[in-house]
């Protein structure tokens, strides 16, 4: 039982980073339709931040973690600036910006392999070992919380939805696209950035780690759906879940594991495509 | 006709060229191969696909397994190959071309990895992380080909695979492809079906570069994971969108470019030429999205 | 000559808005019938319907005696029944007779290992032929081999047409063929759509333009909320208090 109980905490943490994940994709798509498959270079970035300001500097925790979210409020909206806004202004399909996010993304890796030695680098935990799950977990719930919040409750939160159902409608009602665009990706840039951030203690910061992330999140994001934040939470922890126990229970060796996200995306791809929960009315 | 001095030509050159040389040749050759066949899903067809990689590795491990572990003999595992090929392109294809835009990108995404994963895990016989090596390509008629001889083998290959792109290419095939990657709803008007030629155009160009990967699985006569993931998938995307998708030159020159760039810039900066590749494909998306053959129709006229 | 088009009953929802209730008519071969009616009337939804994007909740239609509903859009194509865009939707990457040749489609009977052994060639010039004849019939000559990103947008509304009737069809429709054109343009418009129609394709339109469509359907059909007010020659219908009531209003009762 107590085995049971240690793999769900270990997959709820997991499952909290993907969902991480989830939200920063789902966060930039909503509004302009764009996929930007270098949330898992940024959450890479953000690991290697962890490196900088926390192991080499050692600051403390938090103000580290805060200068590292704030550098990737920055990243996101430089990276939309130069890879998305003279696109969309150019009235170019949305396949354009999503294939220059890709050169941003192999731009992003080859900068940090460039400025970092090649082995993996230790990034600190705020507590000790045992607690960081927990620790996952808490800010995962407070973040998804204050998104759900901000979302549902807001003014701001609202003209969000608004841009994602209808850009043009959005736009005559008055609502300011680009301004929402370049939030949402500053957005979904911290949101990526805290994921590799809670991850990186246990797996070091390292260049490659981006790409897998970037897959896992995008999985959580297919099972659980666009339309709605809980959507990417409970697509990260469902995907978690089904890794761990595959690992744990079933009889295939432990390589074929990082398979198992794969196997669920080209699955659900296939028969759900639209995801588990369906967009509010 | 041209096509044959095109094969004299280029299969010619292989003589002239020594050892090291011929290697990067053939090499650079095989890329010309993959890119026009992914110009041809992507450019002509307007699909994207990250799995073009993990067909020319599919391609050059079933040669290699068929040949040398099932002991098949060599027409039969060319055709067996290219069997593998279809049923996988078939399997994938089909329930994602149903879907809109970018299902078929993400199921390929997963499709690539995967492979790289059963490739690692499959002890025996696919010989793992460390891949098959020591084998050669059985004598034909009593022939050994080897070095220019094989370049030949390989130029000709090239000449097969783009003459049947542009055969396709100028068909009513071809046109159709065109109108799913211009407006799908207005090709179904005209009578298209959209998602059989998506999985038509897919199916043909991952055949393709299956081809091209049982020709690759002799150049260096060993084939491993790495070469069959992700990075060089990517790759043949910059390849094609910096010289210019949709246009067989254009894939080919972005090949040839991408290709050398490496050799020459080496010395000024290392490793790292895939910054370079980065910067080139998000400066050809920003401003020249016509890619390098856009240039060159500029200013040829 | 019988009908080739029956609608019967036709009917669509869109959550709880019933878009068409019940509706019929039929079009008959070499016949224009123009279907009008106040927007939101459901006239884009029956021309969606007939052409397979949406699908219907009720009712039938048949066309040369076979049913249409629930068929997807490129198997109505190749029933032979063709459409136009309201906002002209060229294959940007082609030029004009590529887009013209994309229309004859479903006419090409070559395989692909046919084209792979280079026995298509023969088809593919008679296909050429009948695009150029075509693009000549509704005035694009000279614009063969243009880029269809530069046609003007009445050029590119005639393009709509031209790749609509290479198909063959037996039924056009055309969705609002006058919007936005200049008077030359709607005359040159309107002379093609009689051609069509002397060629024995029926002809369905939908249209606001009064003026345009009043001289050149030969029957008309009124819509409003989703159900037909009239059916009748132009003349009629347009006298109709019905109608006069739900559209035409006070500025053709001034008339």
């Amino acid at each position: 039982m107590r085995d049971f109980l240690e793999l769900a905490v270990s997959a709820t943490a997991s499952g909290c980073v993907y969902g991480l994940i989830a939200l920063a994709y789902l966060l930039m798509i909503r509004p302009t339709g764009i996929i930007n498959f270098a949330v898992g270079e940024w959450a890479m970035v953000a690991a290697f931040g962890g490196y900088v300001f926390l192991t080499k500097y050692e600051l403390h925790y938090l103000l580290g973690m805060g200068i590292v979210l704030a550098f990737m409020l920055v990243v996101g909206w430089v990276s939309e600036r130069i890879a998305v806004r003279p696109l969309v202004e150019k009235g170019t399909a949305i396949l354009a910006p999503i294939l220059a996010l890709l050169g941003v993304l192999v731009i992003t890796r080859e900068i940090i392999s460039i400025s970092f030695p090649p082995d993996p680098l230790p990034v600190p935990y705020p507590f000790e070992l045992q607690h960081q799950k927990y620790f996952i977990i808490g800010v995962t719930a407070v973040v998804f919380l204050g998104f759900w919040a901000f979302f549902e409750k807001t003014l701001w939160g609202k003209s969000f939805e608004a841009v994602a159902l209808n850009r043009r409608a959005a736009a005559l009602m008055g609502i300011n696209l680009s301004r929402v665009t370049a939030f949402s990706f500053a957005g979904g840039a911290a949101v990526a950035g805290l994921g590799g951030l809670l991850v990186s203690p246990n797996i070091s910061a390292h260049y490659l780690m981006g790409v897998p992330l970037a897959i896992q999140g995008f999985t959580a994001l297919v099972i659980g759906g666009v339309g709605r934040v809980e959507g990417a939470l409970i697509g990260g922890l469902l995907l978690a879940f089904a890794e761990q126990l595959t690992i744990r229970y079933a009889p295939i060796p432990s390589g074929f594991a990082q398979g198992v996200p794969l196997l669920f995306l080209m699955i659900f791809l296939i028969v759900r495509p639209t995801g588990l929960l369906r967009a509010r009315a | 006709m041209r096509w044959l001095a095109a094969f004299v030509a280029l299969a010619a050159a292989a003589f002239f060229l020594g050892d090291y040389h011929n290697d990067v040749y053939r090499k650079m050759l095989l890329w010309v191969m993959l890119a026009l066949g992914y110009n041809f899903l992507f450019g002509i067809c307007g699909q994207i696909a990250f799995s073009h990689f993990a067909f020319y590795g599919i391609g050059a491990y079933s040669a290699v397994i068929l040949l040398f572990q099932l002991n098949v003999p060599l027409p039969l595992a060319i055709l067996l190959g290219v069997a593998v090929c279809v049923v996988v392109a078939l399997a994938v294809a089909i329930p994602s071309t149903r879907l809109e835009g970018f299902y078929l990108a993400l199921a390929t995404l997963a499709l690539a990895q995967l492979f790289v994963v059963v490739l690692n895990e499959g002890g025996a016989v696919t010989g793992g992380t460390g891949g098959i090596a020591n084998y050669r390509l059985p004598p034909i008629f009593g022939f050994q080909l080897r070095g220019p001889w094989y370049t030949a083998v390989i130029v000709f290959v090239l000449l097969m695979t783009l003459w049947i792109l542009i055969k396709l290419d100028r068909s009513w095939f071809g046109r159709a492809c065109r109108a799913v990657r211009d407006n799908p709803e207005a090709a179904a008007a005209m009578g298209i079906d959209v998602a059989r030629t998506k999985v038509i155009a897919f199916t043909v160009t991952s055949a393709l570069a299956g081809v091209a990967g049982m020709t690759y699985a002799f150049v260096d006569n060993t084939v491993n994971p790495p070469i069959f993931g992700l990075d060089n998938a990517f790759l043949l995307l910059f390849m094609v969108i910096v010289g210019g998708s949709g246009r067989h030159a254009g894939a080919a020159i972005g090949a040839v470019l991408l290709f050398l760039l490496p050799f020459w810039l080496s010395p000024l900066v290392g490793h790292h030429h895939v910054l370079v590749f980065g910067v080139l494909m998000l400066a050809a998306i920003l401003l020249q999205p016509k890619g390098l053959i856009g240039l060159w129709d500029r200013y040829s006229r | 000559m019988g009908p080739i088009l029956e609608v019967r009953g036709l009917s669509k929802r869109f959550g709880g808005l019933t878009a068409v209730a019940g509706l019929d008519f039929e079009v008959r071969p070499g016949e224009i019938l123009g279907m009008i009616g106040p927007n939101g009337a459901g006239k884009s939804t029956t021309f969606n319907l007939i052409a397979g994007t949406y699908a219907a909740d009720g009712g039938e239609v048949t066309f040369g005696g076979e049913p249409l509903l629930g068929l997807a859009p490129h198997a109505i194509a190749a029933r032979g029944v063709m459409r136009t865009f309201q906002h002209n939707r060229p294959f940007a990457g082609m030029s004009v007779i590529e887009n013209v040749m994309v229309g004859a489609h479903t006419r090409f009977k070559t395989g692909l290992i046919s084209v792979l052994t280079g026995n298509a060639a023969r088809e593919e010039a008679e296909e050429r032929k009948k695009a150029e004849s075509l693009i000549e019939f509704v005035g694009l000559q000279g614009l063969r081999d243009a880029d269809v990103t530069t046609l003007s947008f009445g050029q590119g509304r005639l393009l709509e047409i031209a790749r609509a009737l290479a198909g063959e069809p037996r039924l056009v429709l055309l969705d609002e063929p006058a919007a936005g054109l200049t008077p030359d343009e709607l005359e040159r418009i309107a002379s093609v759509i009689r051609g069509i129609a002397a060629r024995g394709i029926a002809v369905l339109l939908i249209e606001h333009d009064m003026h345009f469509l009043l001289p050149l359907a030969h029957r008309v059909v009124v819509l409003n909320f989703g159900a037909k007010i009239a059916d009748g020659e132009p003349a009629a219908v347009r006298a109709d208090p019905a109608v006069m009531d739900a559209y035409l209003g006070s500025h053709a009762a001034a008339r």
